[in-house]
């Protein structure tokens, strides 16, 4: 959810179909704003004005530095997976 | 139909998250139309809002409206909870029962005891609702919205005890006949007869909570009726406490008696039936628990706010 507003503010139905479409998971309406009630107590995401029925959320500083984090150590078990696999096949 | 079970599965969310995600929640449900795993997820989401709720909620709902949802809540459980008292009473309501009491004192205390609590327990009830009724009464006569809400549950009493009255009098009129037939029908009847009087006490418990939610009441009112909830769910853990022991007394004292059939059909035993109901009155003094404990919270706040 943090990686679907990290490009703008979104309300929720765009991030499920924005999480739908990166990693193939349907969020049910109680899954997501379950959720967007913790990330938004916990001040990675804030609530912008209401448009009609729906509220848009946008990532704050500090939710940004967490999906940073994150992604980045994604990142090093993703390569550190890669280079072993690689190392794997040249040792077969 | 999904769409309505979704509806109530969002009512099912604690007050804060409602007011802060309910109207969102809603539009969400009227663009992608809900399934049964919607349900689930949104039944699965209002268990977790209740047992986590988010830090972030703690300001949505002011100190007073903090205590109505408390109070209103402990009458819901009064409700399911004096339901399974009431099938207490007419598991032990026979003869060989009081003579059991009589013999055995662990088992006759504690039917006493049960006896003497849930008194306590409905006058604690009444004491708190009738001051608030009252109001509501008074000011139903200027607010057109309070009018419904009053005369809810007037009605539904009214509907539940002409069908009670017309119960009796079918089951005079056929008191001669002992026939299979005729009391597989009155068990299936007296079963209609339960689900009527929860369906009843449903009415009564949501009506009373809009009509709670939609007028002003004093400061003092509500630490009142508040004090009083508190008072029947400390009775509700003792009855269920009762209940238990009477429970395991009946077993060890009168092992016969706890192995006769009971219950509309005959369908189960005497200590079969007895545990069904002390699981219901757990379940129920729990949840009461849980939202007094939720409500002492709100009216520490509200006392200290009037110091």
């Amino acid at each position: 959810m943090l990686t679907s507003l990290a490009e703008g503010p979104k309300h929720g139905y765009a991030i499920t179909r924005d999480v739908e479409e990166i990693s193939g998971v349907r969020l049910g309406p109680g899954t997501l704003y379950g959720a967007l009630s913790r990330l938004e107590g916990r001040g990675l995401i804030e609530a912008l004005p209401a448009e009609d029925r729906r509220r848009p959320y946008r990532l704050t500083g500090a939710g940004s530095a967490a999906l940073s984090e994150q992604l980045q150590a994604l990142q090093h078990v993703a390569r550190s997976g890669l280079d072993r696999l690689r190392l794997a096949e040249v040792s077969r | 139909m999904s769409r309505r079970l979704a509806g109530l599965a969002l009512a099912l969310y604690p007050l804060a998250f409602r007011r802060r995600y309910g109207e969102e929640m809603r539009a969400l449900l009227d663009q992608t139309p809900p399934g049964a795993l919607t349900v689930l997820d949104l039944l699965r989401g209002a268990v977790a809002a209740h047992l986590r709720p988010s830090p972030g909620l703690a300001g949505v709902v002011d100190v007073g409206d903090r205590l109505r949802a408390s109070m209103s809540g402990v009458l819901a459980c009064w409700v399911v909870f004096a339901a399974a008292g009431f099938g207490f009473y007419k598991t032990t309501e026979d003869h060989p029962f009081e003579v059991a009491a009589g013999a055995h004192t662990v088992l006759g205390g504690a039917h006493l005891g049960i006896q003497v609590l849930a008194i306590l327990a409905s006058v604690a009830v009444l004491v708190g609702a009738i001051p608030l009724s009252m109001l509501a009464l008074h000011r139903a006569r200027r607010q057109p919205s309070l009018r419904v809400l009053v005369s809810l549950p007037i009605v539904a009493v009214a509907v539940f005890a002409g069908l009670t009255g017309i119960l009796i009098l079918v089951a005079h009129s056929q008191h001669s006949q002992h026939s299979q037939h005729s009391s597989t029908a009155g068990g299936i009847a007296f079963i209609a007869w339960g689900l009527a009087g929860l369906a009843c006490g449903a009415v009564c418990v949501l009506a009373s909570r809009g009509a709670l939610f939609a007028m002003p009441v004093t400061r003092g009112w509500l630490l009142v009726a508040f004090a009083c909830g508190a008072l029947a769910t400390a009775v509700m853990a003792a009855i269920a406490i009762a209940t238990a022991i009477y429970t395991i007394a009946l077993s060890v004292d009168a092992v016969a008696l706890a192995g006769e059939p009971n219950g509309p059909l005959q369908a189960t035993s005497v200590s079969v039936s007895l545990i069904e109901q002390l699981i219901v009155m757990v379940i129920a003094g729990a949840l009461a628990a849980v939202t007094t404990r939720r409500g002492w919270r709100a009216a520490s706040e509200l006392a200290a706010g009037a110091g």
